[in-house]
């Protein structure tokens, strides 16, 4: 990037996200969350115009554009009070993997369905015994005949109940070493053997978070993604993009809180002149749009490295990125209730649903301390506790 | 195959606050967000209808500054094929005849027209002239207000909703129709139709290409002029009226009082 503003496209794309997500805005979304209902026709509206696949390559459908337009389109939902939480899995991590590594059937079979919205693919990577430690992944595929069977535990995988398959991180047995190493499996929602069951989260969301048991779920060879040997590369591709996606996520969240407390507090009045006049109330609202414009800088940084095949120089980006956007998001919400008083944390107002919303940018799709661990021993060169 | 013209213009965008410039009373166009006109929208989605089930081409015309290259691509994100823009300093503060007349002269420049589509009127200036007077300069057949519209073969058909009513109206092509608000919702533009109007034609053109002179041209030379305007007075808070059984009574009340019934 050598530039400080984004293309004419990128801001007609910008533009034009923003004024589908207005016409369905905040209240929709937060109305559809609390009576257990999904936001079905605003992914599929956005697949059409092919917002929700504009990464995905134009031989299969898609945009043939970049992961920088997919945050772009994800940032802008989420800035209207609408954020598409599977953006962050599906076309950006499951599509790039599969782009990148996948066999010509599997790209043949999948990617047109990325590119027009008509697919929702989950990510499982988390285990119970596995969070940040993805090194303690148990769920393993063992060969039967040409066939695959796995077995294993995740949590907190989110969007299955919408999803037609998860891509599933598990691990194979090295027919030589006997050691464990990483395999993608492209897994299909109704595969035999295949169980999920909703987690009660605490979270006014329509994306629901999910215990998947896959026991002696039995796949044929392609459900493999691409060669066994590269699964290690395939997790890091997709990691930078998911990264970069959920920090447009949560900018996009702190957008709207701020937008909405800046509303207030320049309406309402309870002394003589409206509450946005007093510091105490404006301060923290600048604060909030200082540091979401850093962490948007940040982020299309990390998208621009990335685009151009800086897949290393993306990563500290794009970690950088997530953590300073989880942060400002966080921070974008908490004065935006403060400034609400007591409206605040009313569900007309919809500000307090934001505060844990807001807090899952901090723990997923990896938690702040773990970036924080990542910057102390890669950035800096600090030596490692664990 | 009809060839469809669209007018469209670049307008402050109603959510924010429009202002006029202190000097000359004409737009200030440094204050507020400028757009494509929420009408033009409606105007351009039904020119890409009217494509969609006929083939056929769409231009959208553009008489605005600089900047109106935003709603021109905009426009052309939407699907139309290509653009004319009338660009020249010596149309500031043009009024609506003259406006009209150098959207006539670039209509004439476009070959084979069969259908110019408008919007009923702007958001911002609000005459609602522009088309009838471009219809008249051209001496094609005027079908305004139209909430529906449909070729076949050289014949248009609108249906003309006005406060009087429904009119059912036909001409042969080529024709002015202008739409109102209720004729379509029009459709965003597709991202592959954000990335594919960049490379669409836009042909930039002054007055003089057009033959038109810079004499009759300006606000300078404008017909109407705007003497004075103030700002609309903040609406004054409402009354509010708590319901205590005796709601329907104390509205009636409020009525009488304001002398509305
Ligand atoms: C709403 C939501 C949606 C999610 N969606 C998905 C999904 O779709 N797919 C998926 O695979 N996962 C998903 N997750 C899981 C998410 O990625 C994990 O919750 C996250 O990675 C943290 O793992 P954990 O919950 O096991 O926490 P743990 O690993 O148990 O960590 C607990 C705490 O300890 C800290 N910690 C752990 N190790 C260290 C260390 N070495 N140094 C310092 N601190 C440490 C962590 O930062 C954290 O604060 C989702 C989670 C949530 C909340
Ligand atoms: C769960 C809950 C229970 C409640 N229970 C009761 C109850 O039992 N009885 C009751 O009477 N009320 C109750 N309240 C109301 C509560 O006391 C008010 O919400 C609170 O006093 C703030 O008033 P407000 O909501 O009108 O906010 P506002 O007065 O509108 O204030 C909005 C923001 O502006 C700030 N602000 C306002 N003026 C200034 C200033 N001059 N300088 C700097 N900042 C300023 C405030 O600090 C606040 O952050 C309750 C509220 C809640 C959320």
């Amino acid at each position: 990037m050598n530039t400080f503003t984004e293309s004419e496209e990128r801001q007609a794309l910008r533009a034009a996200v923003a004024d589908l997500g207005r016409r369905y805005g905040g209240e929709w979304f937060q109305r559809k969350a609390r009576g257990g209902e999904k936001t079905t026709e605003l992914w599929t509206e956005a697949g059409k115009l092919g917002y929700l696949g504009v990464n995905v390559p134009e031989e299969y459908g898609g945009g043939g554009g970049t992961i920088g337009d997919l945050a772009a389109v994800c940032e802008e939902l989420s800035a209207a009070g609408c954020g598409l939480l599977l953006m962050v899995v599906s076309p950006a991590i499951c599509a790039t993997i599969i782009t990148r590594f996948g066999t010509d059937e599997q790209k043949q079979a999948w990617l047109p369905r990325f590119a027009d919205g008509s697919l929702r693919m989950a990510f499982a990577i988390t285990e119970p015994d596995a969070g940040s430690n993805a090194h303690k992944l148990t769920t393993t595929a063992r060969r039967d005949g040409d066939d695959w069977v796995l077995n294993g535990r995740k949590v907190f995988i989110s969007g299955v109940d919408e999803a037609a398959a998860v891509l599933v991180v598990g691990r194979t047995e090295d027919a030589r070493t006997g050691r464990l190493k990483p395999a993608l499996f492209i897994v299909p929602t109704d595969a035999p053997g295949f169980e999920y069951q909703p987690i009660e989260m605490d979270i006014v969301s329509p994306d629901k978070q999910f215990m998947l048991f896959l026991d002696d779920v039995r796949l044929p060879a392609d459900a493999l993604v691409g060669s066994q040997d590269a699964a290690l590369m395939q997790l890091f591709a997709g990691l930078n993009p998911e990264r970069i996606m959920a920090a447009s996520f949560a900018v996009g969240m702190g957008r709207y809180a701020l937008d909405r407390a800046v509303a207030y507090a320049g309406d309402r009045s309870v002394w003589s002149t409206p509450i946005g006049a007093h510091q105490g109330i404006a301060h923290p609202l600048a604060v909030a749009k200082i540091e979401l414009e850093l962490a948007k800088l940040m982020t299309q940084k990390a998208a621009a490295l990335y685009d151009s095949g800086d897949d290393a120089g993306a990563g500290e980006s794009a970690n950088m990125a997530k953590y300073a956007a989880a942060e400002a998001s966080i921070k974008a919400v908490d004065a935006a209730v403060q400034a609400h008083g007591g409206n605040g944390l009313t569900a007309e107002y919809g500000m307090g649903a934001l505060v844990a919303a807001s807090r899952v940018n901090r723990i997923a799709p990896v938690s702040r301390e773990m970036i924080l661990n990542f910057v102390a021993q890669n950035t800096l060169g600090l030596p490692k506790s664990y | 195959m009809p060839n469809i013209v669209v007018l469209v213009k670049q307008v402050p965008d109603t959510y924010s606050e429009r202002k006029l410039s202190e000097g000359d009373h004409t737009l200030d166009r440094d204050f507020a967000d400028a757009v494509l006109d929420e009408i033009n929208e409606r105007a351009i989605e039904e020119a890409l209808q009217i494509k969609e089930a006929h083939d056929g081409e769409v231009t959208v015309l553009c008489v605005g500054p600089d900047r109106a290259t935003d709603a021109i691509r905009k426009g052309l994100s939407m699907g139309a094929d290509k653009a004319i823009h009338v660009l020249d300093d010596a149309l500031h503060g043009s009024d609506l005849l003259q406006t009209a007349k150098v959207l006539a002269a670039a209509i004439r420049t476009v070959e084979d027209v069969d259908l110019v589509i408008a919007g009923n009127e702007a958001s911002d200036g609000a005459g609602g002239a522009v088309p009838a007077v471009v219809a008249e300069l051209l001496g094609y057949p005027q079908l305004t207000h139209a909430r529906e519209v449909t070729v076949d073969g050289t014949t248009v058909k609108v249906t003309r909703e006005t406060e009087d009513g429904l009119t059912h109206l036909e001409a042969s092509l080529p024709a002015v129709v202008s739409v109102g608000e209720k004729i379509n919702e029009p459709r965003y533009p597709s991202f592959k139709g954000i990335m594919a109007a960049k490379k669409k034609p836009v042909e930039t053109v002054d007055i003089a290409d057009l033959g038109v002179d810079a004499g009759d041209v300006g606000l300078a030379n404008a017909w109407s002029t705007v003497v004075e305007a103030a700002p609309k007075p903040p609406r004054e808070a409402g009354q509010r009226v708590e319901d205590d059984g005796d709601g329907g009574v104390k509205i009636a009340e409020y009525l009488v009082g304001q002398k509305l019934i």
